[in-house]
């Protein structure tokens, strides 16, 4: 899972980015609304936590810019402004969801996963695939019940491939989704993380789709 | 009342009553003068003649006496005793009028000058009368009649002579007095037309003033955000002027909200980050995490008042009740996406409050974030008008609250249930936010739902 962090504040960015990490997310930060609305628009995100009180380009204004140029990834405002009619004009600009600062890491976690599950078209907080199961509100994967134990990188693709199950997810989105903005794909290569992995939850679960990418499939064959 | 704040109509009023007043009397007593001069003149006409007549007829007797060649008792000196009288007082006789019935006609300046007067020397050039015009007289005559009097000295072969001819004092009076009432009558009529009209101007004329007042109070109670600017000439610069305070006020308004939305924006920043951080400790967490909800609690309560107190005085708001709640629910319908919420929206359309938009979206979005956040699937809004007052009631079919738990959650930045977003707090903020508007919120149960009812009492917009 990997969130656009727009917000102008180094220190509570650097504070919320560290903590968003220690759950597995990848973060990418950007520190004005101009270089948030142009990550916004190259780069696929599951979901963007937005501040309103932003310098170059004010909130609401990027938000209306992506959803302009239909880019519909899921939008957490951020804002000091606890005024209803802010919260109003962002979510009429097209935002999913709000918290005010101060507020608690923890609320940020569940709500980011809430959405990230909702835009992905889950219904219910648990996902699973075979014996293989996801439970978005907390993060936690479980096989055959038992809680298993992942690296941030191999949650990562994990996570990406079972909210995407039955599909075949392409390699170029799923590194999108792993690796962070500044952060080279070669020390640990996609091949690497999901030899791994299938270490870990046995061989068949993930199927290699050849010159595409891979597959998360619930009925093993 | 003083000067200053006495009616401006009134003013008027009385300052062109007194001017027209005081003219009117200055143009009969300027007619009555005229008139006068006109009537007497022509009197005096008909003396002069008399007395041109009869010194044209003048001669004296081998005796020395004075007598007539013919009879000078033409009209209207046939009159007996009707003032009309001549008299010609010669050296050694005296001649009369008939109608004198053989009084003697005093002239009454003997104080001021003795009569018959000296006989001027004779000046053999002119031989006429030493003066040339009769002068003029008044007093009373014979049978206690008020005359007036011309007098001429003449000069005659026997001496110097005076000719007196008088007319009574009615003949002058009595036409004057007659015009004088005729003209009292039309100046009267005619000052009561400009009265009238005075009147009707100064109505006309504060009209604008009028109207002018009637838009500055629809602009109070918000029917419109600025007076007419088509104005007469007279009154546009205060239209203009009331226009350009009303646009400073605005931006005033503005500029604060501004700087207290900064100012949340520059505290609560460094306290996301402080909450955050906090995390890392390992003790009292949950201490130091109440310190920042405290903190917060201040922060909120403070600037939320500080952008109400913003609107000082009276209220020029009108915000529209059932959009801003749609546009709520849609906030409160995605944040609380996990469940499914049906929200209901009764308030009429055009039903509206004298609030700004602002705070309605404070008290209305506390209270609906509340109902959102307890329901199990079912909100509900609807008003009723109270008079002056409009109430908001906004119901919900959770688990409502007891009495107790009613008073505990109207304290102000007291937490119902910690864990439960923004509950309590929020009422204790719209409770503030609905008394500066002089109005109130109230909860209690919903008969229809079941669960909380929050009843918000609020003006409603004229």
């Amino acid at each position: 899972m990997k969130i656009l962090l727009v917000e102008d504040d180094r220190l509570l960015a650097q504070e919320i980015a560290r903590a968003l990490r220690e759950e597995n997310f990848a973060v990418d930060i950007a520190a004005n609304g101009e270089d948030g609305q142009h990550l916004g628009d190259t780069e696929s995100y599951d979901a963007a936590v937005l501040d309103l009180g932003l310098p170059k380009v004010p909130g609401v204004e990027v938000l209306r810019g992506w959803r302009r140029r239909e880019r519909h990834l899921p939008v957490l405002i951020l804002t000091a402004r606890d005024g209803w009619s802010d919260k109003v004009d962002g979510f009429k600009a097209g935002a999913d969801d709000y918290l005010t600062k101060p507020f608690r890491i923890e609320e940020l976690v569940m709500r980011l996963r809430a959405l990230v599950r909702r835009a992905s078209g889950h219904g219910a907080p648990r996902i699973s695939c075979g014996p293989l199961s996801f439970e978005t509100q907390t993060g936690v994967f479980e096989l055959d019940g038992l809680p298993l134990k992942l690296t941030a990188l191999e949650w990562r693709v994990l996570e990406c491939l079972i909210l995407r199950k039955d599909t075949v997810v392409e390699r170029g989105l799923l590194s999108e989704k792993v690796y962070e903005g500044d952060v080279g794909t070669d020390s640990n290569s996609l091949e690497v993380i999901v030899a791994r992995l299938r270490r870990k939850i046995g061989k068949t679960l993930i199927e290699t789709e050849r010159g595409r990418g891979y597959k998360l499939n619930s009925v093993t064959r | 009342m003083t000067r200053r704040n006495a009616s401006l109509g009134r003013r008027l009023m009385i300052g062109a009553g007194v001017f027209i007043t005081a003219a009117l009397v200055v143009a009969a007593i300027l007619i009555a003068f005229v008139l006068h001069r006109f009537v007497q003149g022509q009197i005096d006409q008909r003396l002069d003649a008399q007395i041109i007549f009869l010194s044209s007829m003048l001669e004296v007797d081998p005796g020395g006496n004075l007598r007539l060649t013919g009879s000078a008792d033409g009209p209207p000196f046939d009159l007996s005793r009707h003032g009309w009288y001549w008299q010609i007082s010669g050296p050694k006789n005296v001649l009369r009028s008939r109608s004198l019935d053989g009084a003697d006609l005093t002239p009454p300046m003997i104080g001021d000058r003795p009569l018959p007067p000296p006989p001027p020397p004779p000046r053999p050039e002119d031989g006429a009368s030493p003066r040339e015009r009769p002068i003029p007289a008044d007093g009373m005559g014979p049978y206690e009649r008020r005359l007036h009097f011309r007098i001429l000295d003449v000069a005659t072969p026997a001496g110097a002579a005076t000719i007196v001819a008088s007319s009574p004092r009615d003949a002058v009076m009595g036409p004057l007095w007659e015009a004088m009432r005729t003209l009292a009558l039309s100046l009267g009529v005619l000052g009561i037309a400009l009265i009238g009209a005075m009147l009707l101007q100064v109505r006309l004329g504060l009209r604008p003033l009028e109207r002018l007042r009637r838009a500055v109070a629809e602009v109070r109670s918000g029917q419109r955000d600025k007076v007419p600017e088509a104005q007469p000439s007279e009154v546009q610069p205060l239209a203009d002027e009331l226009n350009a305070l009303l646009v400073q006020n605005a931006a005033n308004l503005e500029r604060a909200r501004k700087h207290v939305s900064n100012l949340a924006h520059g505290l609560k920043t460094p306290l996301a980050t402080l909450a955050i951080a906090l995390r890392k400790q390992t003790t009292n967490t949950e201490e130091l995490h109440d310190l920042v909800v405290l903190m917060d609690r201040r922060i909120r309560h403070h600037l939320g008042r500080a952008r109400s107190a913003a609107l000082g005085g009276p209220v020029r708001a009108r915000t529209a009740i059932a959009s801003r709640a749609d546009d709520l629910a849609l906030v409160l319908g995605k944040v609380n996406a996990h469940k499914e919420i049906t929200f209901v929206n009764h308030i009429p359309p055009g039903l509206a409050v004298a609030c700004e938009q602002q705070d309605i979206d404070e008290m209305l979005g506390n209270v609906l974030e509340n109902a959102f956040a307890w329901c199990r699937s079912k909100v509900a809004v609807k008003s009723s008008e109270e008079g002056r007052n409009v109430v908001l009631f906004v119901e919900d079919d959770g688990p409502g609250l007891s009495q107790e738990q009613i008073s505990l959650a109207m304290q102000a930045g007291r937490r119902f249930d910690e864990r439960s977003p923004g509950f309590g707090f929020g009422l204790s903020i719209t409770s503030e936010l609905a008394e500066l508007y002089a109005g109130s919120l109230t909860l209690d149960r919903s008969e229809e739902l079941g669960g909380l009812r929050v009843a918000l009492r609020l003006p409603a917009s004229a």
